[in-house]
């Protein structure tokens, strides 16, 4: 299944490459990378947090966080952590082909410090997701369901799977800013084509500070609200 | 050890009618229902010592251990339990402390109680010289050494409950949180569980909160009780005490050729009530007791006598 995901979203570009030179200023081999970024972040995702991101509503919504509130240890972190999605992990290898063949094949001029910032920056895109992830669940606590939430996620989630240049205006500002979702490998995959600019750096640090903080703040907000659904 | 100050909770929750019109009106015109949970409650614990809490069903037990147990905010007063806040989660505050609910698992349900232990001795730090000590202790006191390896779902419910004692307990708590211990078991494993609690408490004296529905874990474990109703404390002292609250009256059973049947009556009463009684029935046996503390406590959770 997630093979034939693969195969689609390559296989999108290809077909819009044999109609234009470039999209969002990338030509098709830079578009690999891109997609090789997303494609690994998506994996790395699915492998990591998102079997304990599907649980966390349910957990929070019938007073399953008891326990978890009673250890020593961060419940973030066991909860987010809790569970290693090991049928992903094949996922995992075949993104990391594609990601590693891209840049093998990239005929551009790169350096070997673009590369680790792309990678560096990637980790901080999974980092990114995750938040934006969290933000949509925490609503549970007082929602009683986050579906509709989760929904939006997933819906707005294919912006990251867009070159940040085609979006314009307040759409812009929404998707680097508000949902930086641009920022979780299309600025990556910039600073690894185009290389380090001050702005950009200044941009990813800022937004994804911010974004962690809010985070944290309404997760804690969250657990004061906890009313643990009585036994 | 624990002080408790003023400690009130109040839960809003929301009402609609039943079925879709009921929905629909709840969409725009939304009703809320404020319940206090615990209205202001004052309380002081020492080293060592285990107090039976009870209460019926929504009285506010499980609120009160879920707060000292850190896990719900108070709305308004204090707590505190070791010198710590509970709600603050501090996490050398969690390392001292344990919660085992009867309704609600801990352990992995999918794994040996073993790989759960193991995972629990990362997560408190315990050393392992601790560790083997505790585990052999536990096992050795429950009786459970031979289903350490078993997948926990595939044990007896008795089984399961004594293997959540020894999760809870493993990093050797000064606080225990004990939330229906027994309940749903049957009567030879509430008896091991009681057994095994009451032994725990005399070799390690922690501090212990239990909450039970079973008046036989209360009377075997806790020489101190606090009866709650409607989030209030109604009585909180000995268990022996309870008792002579209604001591000024007496419990009579009376069996004639019809049939048995019991009357409370006043003490100084008592002899013209036996005589009348005798007078009106062609009575068989006649029995004179103290109301027991099954009954007084019925009637002070019913009536709430104020102490």
């Amino acid at each position: 299944m997630d093979l034939i995901y693969y195969a689609v979203n390559i296989a999108f570009f290809k077909v819009l490459f044999l109609h234009t030179e470039l999209i969002g200023g990338w030509s098709s081999e830079q578009m690999m990378v891109f997609v090789g970024s997303y494609l690994l972040v998506d994996a790395v995702n699915m492998t990591v947090f998102s079997t304990n991101m599907w649980w966390l509503p349910f957990y929070i919504n019938r007073g399953e966080l008891d326990y978890y509130l009673t250890r020593p240890i961060s419940p973030l972190f066991f909860l987010s952590l809790r569970e290693f999605a090991a049928n992903s992990f094949v996922n995992l290898l075949v993104a990391l082909g594609i990601f590693i063949h891209a840049i093998a094949v990239y005929s551009g001029p790169w350096e070997f410090g673009h590369l680790v910032g792309l990678v560096l920056l990637l980790v901080n895109g999974v980092l990114i997701f995750y938040c934006i992830q969290m933000l949509m669940i925490i609503p549970v606590f007082w929602t009683q369901s986050a579906r509709g939430f989760v929904d939006l996620f997933y819906t707005l989630g294919i912006a990251m799977e867009r070159p940040d240049r085609i979006y314009r205006g307040w759409l812009r500002v929404f998707f680097t800013v508000i949902m930086p979702f641009a920022l979780i490998a299309s600025y990556p995959a910039r600073i690894f084509l185009e290389g380090f600019t001050p702005e950009v750096l200044f941009h990813l640090t800022a937004v994804s500070a911010g974004l962690w903080i809010i985070m944290l703040g309404l997760w804690r907000l969250g657990l004061r609200n906890y009313a643990s659904a009585s036994s | 050890m624990i002080a408790v100050k003023g400690l009130r909770k109040t839960f809003t929750t929301h009402v609609k009618e039943p079925g879709l019109a009921g929905s629909f009106k709840a969409l725009f015109n939304r009703q809320t229902v404020t319940k206090d949970a615990l209205k202001s409650i004052d309380l002081e614990i020492q080293q060592g010592e285990i107090i039976g809490l009870i209460g019926a069903n929504g009285a506010g037990k499980t609120t009160l251990v879920k707060i000292l147990a850190g896990i719900v905010h108070p709305t308004a007063g204090e707590a505190t339990v070791l010198g710590f806040r509970p709600w603050e989660r501090n996490n050398e505050y969690r390392r001292q402390m344990c919660l085992i609910m009867g309704q609600k698992a801990q352990v992995w349900w999918d794994l040996p109680a073993l790989d759960s232990f193991l995972l629990l001795k990362e997560i408190y730090q315990i050393d392992d010289r601790l560790y083997r000590e505790n585990i052999e202790f536990l096992a050795e006191t429950l009786m459970v050494k031979d289903q350490l390896k078993t997948q926990v779902r595939k044990l007896s419910l008795g089984e399961r409950m004594k293997v959540e004692l020894m999760a809870a307990l493993l990093h050797r708590p000064r606080v225990i949180f004990l939330d229906e211990p027994t309940i749903g078991l049957d009567l030879s494993a509430q008896k091991a569980v009681r057994e095994f609690l009451k032994k725990y408490q005399q070799e390690f004296r922690p501090v212990t909160i239990l909450t039970s529905h079973y008046m036989e874990d209360i009377k075997e474990l806790c020489p101190r009780i606090v009866i709650m109703k409607e989030g209030s404390f109604v009585y909180d002292g000995s268990l022996t005490q309870v008792q002579r609250m209604l001591g000024d009256e007496k419990c009579l059973s009376i069996t004639t050729r019809e049939s048995t049947f019991k009357v409370t009556v006043p003490r100084q009463d008592l002899g013209a009530r036996t005589a009348e009684i005798f007078s009106q029935n062609d009575v068989l046996d006649l029995n004179i007791q103290d109301p027991s503390i099954e009954d007084v406590i019925e009637s002070i959770m019913k009536n709430g006598v104020s102490v």
